[in-house]
């Protein structure tokens, strides 16, 4: 009796040493995990390539033996700290998270991934974001540009080339080509998130020519000694936003149904332009069943020279980090390996670089030795753009966590529906930044 | 009895649901309570900052517009949630042959959850009525309800009624129906009209069914939060957020736990307050039989 419990505790022994070889190797081979770890991620990296992450994440799951990746749907109208803080508090943090402007918010609870395999494989701008007082707590996704979407078939029938708009005054004359062709010239979103974020990074990223430059812009903010409303810069933007404005033939809706109407204006063929980003593209393909979307940046003054008129603002629209307080080993391994398999296996790499129709998810591939290139045409215009230096900064990275929520919601959407002055507007936005931690500068969020 | 079995007894039939009670709502009070007063950032609290939330919650100008936004909530849902109930509870009470079936049909709107109806509405102010406003030229819709702040307290008063007066109501015909007829045959064989019955007879007498409708429209008005994110989110301009949607958005959205936290104790003493204040009048004309 006392012999074979020896035995069998010598079994368990070696079992479980054999197991913790398995771990030691970076990615794990089939059969040899004593029991599987299950690591959750909260949310699909965005709404709009669901169905398509959720299917890779299933086939990722039966490519291995070891981990069960799933994902946590989350509340699609709170924001990442809404939904990731209850779940740290009642003891339950997902593996996996992803998101943007919450990563200082985060950075002492995930782990630090620099000497992983795969944040060797990004270039240091496109982890800039990710880092954190020297510790690289996100792994980049992909690279999303915004600016003006345009519809090739109006604007063609329209006689509209947009690779000739450099400047406000050509813009407007584009428009009224659109509108003298029988279509509606533009559909401006109202949006808060698309008015918060990327709209208001139109004016922070064209502050300065250098990113000190662009970051001093912040800091005066939060210093409160910035007086944007003299601001060139800002009254620019301001008279370009009027512009839009003036143009916007889409019903004004100040609520979140807004996104899916602006999709279906644009792919339905009735409008020429509107301000988005490409992360639109597998919908505007899916509900037009054609690739004919393109961009353009959106010129904010009638200097073609002037800087940013001819570039598009081009980031990492998200960083994945792993936590490293409620999570097992084990776990951290299996979303280390999940994010490898995902970026770096010939497999993973055709569902996060393929087209949509064939169930990838048509992202702009940032590690390299990437294989599959996305073959739409908006993609292919971002990778021109990107090939020649003509990209501006998503300032809206360093936003503090709240931030694109008071502007979008109360000062953009005021300016918006002409309830306040460019005056108040300048004040508005003085104001939510005044006091906020300069992540930036190394502050703690 | 001695005093140790008479606890032991106690504690055999109430133990459990005492024990629930204290976990699920006084511990986290407390809990709550104590972390208004602390930098708590919905992770970790490192300090005691004494008062400090206090006063920043009072200084911040939103919080004041919101109690005033949500004071306003109040006291129209609770007067006009009341007034519907009650005349939907007089009518399926009366002899209508499909009272049953009125029955039904008003309280199922109760069984759907706040904030599927708030998105159902969603569409019907900004899809449905809109849609319907240009292709008949009305006026008055042409414009989703929920871009202007004012008709969107409207639209959350609408949604509210639509809601919660199921519910009220079958507090009220409990009422209407505990009322002894030989009362009324009284009042009747008297001469009294039936609008003197309903004003001399029956309210006096089910006025405990009042105590408890208000007292319910009164504390679900201040806690509203389901149908305020899913109809309006706080929009436009965040001028339509609730107490409930200011405070968790304060917290979790901008990550200030410390006044999230403070806003919540204000807002109970509020209520507290109110609700108090409610049944101690309500109580006094209530009739002993």
């Amino acid at each position: 009796m006392k012999k074979s419990m020896k035995l069998g505790a010598i079994a368990l022994a070696s079992t479980l040493s054999l197991s913790l070889i398995a771990i030691a190797t970076p990615s794990a081979s089939a059969n040899t995990c004593p029991r599987k770890a299950t690591v959750t991620m909260l949310g699909t990296i965005k709404i709009e390539i669901q169905d398509q992450f959720l299917a890779t994440v299933a086939e990722y799951n039966k490519s291995q033996n070891c981990y069960t990746v799933k994902s946590i749907p989350g509340d699609r109208k709170l924001t990442f700290l809404q939904n990731v803080t209850p779940m740290y508090a009642a003891k339950n943090a997902p593996t996996i998270m992803y998101t943007l402007q919450e990563i200082p918010d985060m950075a002492d609870k995930v782990m630090d991934l620099k000497t992983t395999r795969i944040a060797r494989l990004v270039s240091k701008s496109l982890l800039a974001s990710g880092n954190v007082n020297g510790r690289q707590v996100g792994v980049p996704s992909t690279a999303e540009a915004f600016g003006l979407l345009y519809n090739k078939k109006v604007l063609d029938k329209a006689g509209v080339d947009p690779s000739k708009i450099a400047t406000r005054a050509d813009l407007e004359a584009a428009f009224k080509k659109v509108e003298a062709s029988g279509k509606k010239p533009l559909h401006f979103s109202a949006i808060w998130w698309s008015l918060g974020a990327h709209f208001t990074n139109i004016f922070h990223t064209n502050v300065g020519k250098t990113k000190e430059a662009r970051l001093k812009g912040l800091d005066d903010l939060v210093d409160g000694k910035a007086n944007i409303a003299n601001n060139g810069t800002f009254k620019n933007w301001v008279a370009t936003m009027d512009l839009l404005k003036k143009y916007n033939a889409g019903k004004v809706n100040l609520t979140d149904t807004e996104y899916d109407a602006s999709i279906a204006n644009l792919a339905g063929g009735d409008f020429g332009f509107m301000f988005q980003g490409n992360w639109t593209e597998p919908n505007l393909i899916t509900a037009s069943k054609g690739d004919d979307f393109g961009i353009m940046p959106l010129p904010i003054s009638n200097n073609a020279k002037d800087y940013g008129n001819d570039s598009i603002p081009v980031g990492v629209p998200g960083y994945f980090m792993i936590d490293e307080q409620q999570s097992t080993t084990w776990q951290r391994k299996g979303a280390i390996d999940f994010l490898t398999w995902l970026y770096t296996s010939p497999a993973g790499q055709k569902r996060v670089a393929g087209p949509v129709e064939e169930g990838g998810m048509s992202f702009i591939p940032v590690y390299k030795g990437f294989k599959v290139e996305p073959k739409t045409y908006m993609a292919k215009e971002i990778s021109k753009y990107a090939s020649a230096g003509k990209t501006l900064d998503w300032m809206n990275s360093y936003y503090p966590a709240g931030l694109q929520e008071e502007v979008g919601k109360v000062s953009m959407q005021q300016y918006f529906t002409d309830k306040i002055s460019a005056a108040d507007l300048a004040k508005a936005i003085e104001n939510a930044w005044k006091g906020k931690p300069k992540t930036w500068r190394g502050e703690a969020a | 009895m001695t005093r140790a079995r008479s606890i032991k007894k106690f504690m055999k039939f109430a133990g459990v649901p005492l024990a629930i009670f204290i976990i699920v709502l006084v511990v986290p009070f407390v809990n709550g309570f104590y972390y208004s007063f602390t930098d708590w950032d919905g992770f970790k609290a490192t300090k005691l900052v004494g008062f400090a939330n206090y006063t920043e919650s009072f200084e911040d100008p939103r919080f004041w517009s919101t109690l005033k936004f949500t004071a306003l909530f109040v006291v129209v849902s609770l007067i006009l949630v009341n007034a519907v109930a009650f005349g939907l509870a007089l009518i399926v009470t009366s002899k209508l042959k499909s009272k049953n079936f009125l029955r039904t049909f008003f309280f199922v709107p109760n069984l759907i959850g706040g904030v599927i109806l708030g998105v159902i509405w969603q569409f019907i102010f900004n899809s449905a009525l809109v849609a319907l406003a240009e292709k008949y030229d009305w006026e008055m819709f042409k414009e989703s309800w929920l871009q202007d702040t004012n008709k969107a307290f409207w639209a959350l008063i609408i949604v509210t009624i639509w809601q919660s007066s199921g519910y009220m109501m079958i507090v009220y015909i409990t009422g209407l129906i505990s009322i002894e007829n030989d009362v009324i045959e009284a009042s009747q064989i008297d001469g009294a009209s039936p609008v003197r019955t309903l004003f001399s007879i029956k309210i006096p007498l089910m006025a405990q069914a009042f105590t408890i409708a208000l007292f319910l429209t009164l504390r679900s008005g201040f806690m509203a939060y389901d149908v305020n994110v899913a109809l309006t989110g706080g929009g436009p301009f965040r001028t339509t957020e609730l107490i409930s949607l200011h405070i968790f958005e304060d917290a979790f959205a901008e990550g200030d736990f410390g006044t999230g936290q403070a806003k919540a104790v204000i807002m109970f003493l509020v209520v507290a307050l109110a609700a108090l204040v409610q049944v101690t009048i309500s109580k006094r004309y209530e009739v002993q039989r």
